[in-house]
């Protein structure tokens, strides 16, 4: 998948959604399971996913198991805990095997979404480890001033304004500064590069012909 | 023609009415200044108006003008200018606005539709000049304080500015970090030429490589010239003397009372004038 | 009154951080830490106060091991202030940003005035009480952080980076403040890339290099001229006032500053004056 357009990827990952929603019967689901499974060793992403793989596992073996005493028919229970697998995995192999900029400059290229929103989604995943960085280093500065979080929970919840708003306050003045960066770097402007190869090849071509048979057959077999 | 031109430039920022008071201040072609002052006394706000940020971004009122590479700000867009001139601010953290190295280096030159082979180019032409080779595909969140600023300077020099403006760009670096990345100033300034523009508040770790000293106060320039001339000013007339070099301040106590001295580039050559001041020899000579 | 023992620190996954560092903190001392970006300053300040725990060795605070103590219980014995202020200021008023602390403590309300009170005044606040902190410049900021960590009446003072965003004139201003506290028997240390401050304010160095103590002593003795060169490959800048004294051919004893080195400078020369006119020395 490393090697397809990211288009491409990403309409495999929703003909995969669709195929789990048209399929009731647990062995079609397990193959399509299988299919991924084998798709995640190929692209050599088996060692990254595997602890996310097995945590999926036991959420949706839980999630099968506590249907039953609701009269829920074993097939499909077992059903209904395989979707919930497939689609997870689905869009995990998505995000192992392209890359962010590539989808964005698919999603605005070739599905037309406007740039601001898919710079929007981008921008917003980088910011993720560094609020996260930001907000231990707020909670540390306030433990070290003796801030206990109090057992009370309305005490509690007047004493997150401790956490929050320093918080709130760095946010604010990290926006202006984004939005300076943004202007001084032409934001917006009319034309726009996209340095990633998005364009689909051969094989692209190939899977989306696969693609559509499959669909065709999961169709006619329901 | 001026890299950077202040011609009576006045501003204030509209909510609190500070910033700058009929500045006037020329930066030649391929000088290397260092903007220093008291906080509060307009480094910022100067360094922001040399990008047209001050006032297209910020709104407020002003008088007078400035040229950037002969071009007024007022009549321009923050991004036109800034095909001249490349900022790197004071949090250039949140500067970066992109998941991985490559794209953020990418950014300002896929928002100028260049042709996608040459964006590549420039991208490892910047990468290498910063010295950051080989981390293209490096992810944002994986880079140390150090490298993320090497990165704000990598993707603005992409775009090829003749002028970099850097707002206290060492306050969060080591000794040495901070000398590598004056060393990398320099090194741009002298073989691409570029003009350099700093702010900073250590005036000893920039006195090697400086030409020009500017000294704000209270949105002024108090004092403009070579290293030597200004700090000379800055302790004579007491203007932000406490931010002279050491070396300098010495130099200045001592000519207080004795002859004047060379101007102490190394603590080697202060010693040894100190040393034949302080010799035998020359005390015979002195009474002989 | 703080001794640690042996400590050892890795962060999961990661090269150990501090490797068997052992260091004793008398009540009152002034320590400069230095060492790189990276040579595990922050990680030892940061077990001082219980916001890491040692993989080996401990922490003692008057004899008793700290390992069951959080950083709100130590704050009563060690102030931290970050190098950021802007991380925890978050009341209307310095007073009540003071005040956070001693409520947290649940003291009673004259304790808590009282507290407060005596932060403001040691840190030179009490003008300001009133004022909307964010509204204030930075080293004022950086004030109301310390003031903060002093309303808990802590023994020693840890400052990471204080003097970082401040002008020549503000750095002074922190380091007068530091000192006034030190001769109030409060200890201080003060983490620091600065080695022209460091010189000048703190009684003994402790430097850091890969995890290891590599020095620890009187700080005129970290920047002799023998150690100059491993000062250099601990990361260490030199000060110039240092740099000089120490390749002067006629010794003129350790200087800590500009106005010292160049009082004994003048001294010798006005000596020489004095020869020269027949004058007794």
């Amino acid at each position: 998948m490393k090697n397809l357009a990211p288009l491409c990827n990403l309409l495999l990952t929703i003909m995969l959604s669709v195929w789990t929603v048209l399929l009731w019967d647990p062995l079609p689901l397990a193959a399509l399971l299988a299919l991924e499974l084998m798709l995640i060793g190929y692209a050599g992403q088996a060692g990254k996913l595997a602890r996310p793989i097995f945590g999926l596992t036991l959420v949706a073996g839980f999630f099968a198991i506590i249907q039953l005493p609701f009269d829920v028919a074993v097939p499909t229970a077992i059903a209904s805990g395989l979707k919930m697998m497939v689609m997870t995995v689905a869009f995990l192999l998505l995000f192992a095997t392209t890359k962010l900029p590539g989808l964005t400059a698919a999603l605005v290229k070739q599905a037309h979404i406007p740039y601001e929103y898919a710079f929007l989604f981008t921008s917003a995943l980088r910011f993720v480890p560094d609020f996260l960085a930001e907000s231990q280093a707020v909670r540390e500065a306030q433990t070290c001033r003796g801030y206990v979080p109090s057992r009370n929970p309305v005490k509690r919840l007047i004493s997150y304004a401790a956490m929050v708003e320093p918080m709130v306050l760095r946010a604010i003045s990290r926006s202006e500064t984004m939005a300076m960066s943004l202007e001084l770097r032409g934001f917006g402007s009319a034309r726009r590069t996209f340095s990633q190869q998005i364009e689909f090849r051969g094989r692209d071509y190939l899977v989306l012909a696969v693609l559509a048979a499959l669909t065709a057959v999961v169709v006619i077999y329901r | 023609m001026q890299a950077i031109q202040f011609e009576d430039f006045s501003y204030h920022y509209p909510k609190t009415g500070t910033g700058l008071d009929r500045v006037s201040l020329a930066i030649p072609y391929g000088s290397f200044t260092v903007l220093t002052g008291a906080n509060g006394g307009g480094k910022t706000t100067l360094c922001l108006a040399m990008t047209g940020l001050v006032p297209h971004f910020f709104g407020g009122s002003l008088s007078g003008q400035v040229l950037v590479d002969g071009q007024s700000t007022a009549g321009r867009s923050v991004a036109e200018t800034a095909g001249g001139v490349g900022i790197v601010m004071e949090d250039y953290e949140s500067q970066l606005v992109s998941l991985t190295v490559f794209e953020e280096i990418a950014f300002a030159l896929e928002n100028q539709a260049l042709p996608a082979a040459l964006i590549k180019e420039r991208v490892s032409e910047a990468l290498a000049a910063v010295g950051l080779d080989g981390l293209a595909q490096r992810e944002l969140s994986a880079l140390s304080g150090g490298q993320k600023q090497r990165l704000a300077v990598a993707s603005v020099i992409a775009s090829q500015p003749k002028i970099l403006v850097l707002d206290e760009p060492a306050s969060a670096l080591d000794p040495e970090g901070a000398e590598e990345l004056y060393a990398l100033l320099a090194k741009l300034n002298r073989e691409q030429g570029i003009t350099v523009i700093v702010a900073d508040h250590d005036l000893a770790r920039a006195m090697p490589y400086a030409d020009t000293v500017v000294v704000m106060e209270q949105g002024r320039v108090a004092l403009q010239g070579t290293p030597t001339d200004v700090f000379a000013k800055m302790l004579s007339g007491q203007i932000y003397a406490a931010a002279v070099p050491a070396l300098r301040r010495l130099k200045g106590r001592l000519e207080r009372e004795h002859q004047a001295l060379s101007d102490w580039l190394t603590a080697d050559a202060a010693a040894s004038e100190i040393n034949a001041l302080l010799s035998p020899q020359r005390r015979l000579s002195l009474s002989a | 009154m703080l001794d640690i023992q042996q400590v050892s620190f890795a962060y999961p996954g990661h090269a150990p951080a501090l490797k068997e560092v052992s260091l004793t903190v008398a009540a009152g001392d002034f320590i400069g830490l230095a060492g790189r970006n990276g040579s595990g300053k922050t990680t030892l300040t940061r077990l001082m106060v219980g916001l890491a725990k040692p993989v080996s060795g401990q922490v003692l605070l008057d004899g008793q091991n700290t390992i069951q103590c959080g950083p709100a219980t130590m704050a009563r014995a060690i102030g931290y202030v970050f190098q950021n202020p802007d991380r925890q200021i978050f009341r209307d008023t310095v007073a009540q940003e003071v005040a956070f602390g001693p409520e947290q403590m649940e003291w009673s309300d004259s304790e808590r005035a009282e507290a407060v009170a005596a932060a403001l005044n040691m840190t030179g606040l009490e003008s300001v009480a009133a004022a909307y902190p964010r509204g204030l410049t930075r080293s004022f900021r950086q004030r109301v952080a310390i003031a903060s960590a002093l309303a808990l009446k802590p023994r020693l003072l840890i400052l990471d980076e204080p003097t970082s965003g401040q002008d020549a004139e503000e750095k002074a201003q922190l380091m007068n403040l530091l000192d006034q506290l030190n001769q109030q028997g409060i200890g201080v240390i003060l983490v620091t890339h600065d080695m022209e401050l460091l010189l000048a304010h703190s009684r003994r160095a402790v430097v850091l290099h890969q995890g290891e103590k590599v020095f620890d002593g009187p700080t005129e003795e970290l920047f002799a001229a023998a150690a100059a060169t491993q000062v250099t490959e601990w990361g260490l800048r030199v000060p110039d006032v240092a740099a000089v004294a120490g390749k002067l051919e006629k010794p003129l004893g350790a200087v800590r500053s500009v106005e010292e080195l160049a009082d004994r400078i003048e001294g010798q020369l006005r000596g020489d004056e004095r020869e020269k006119s027949g004058a007794p020395v």
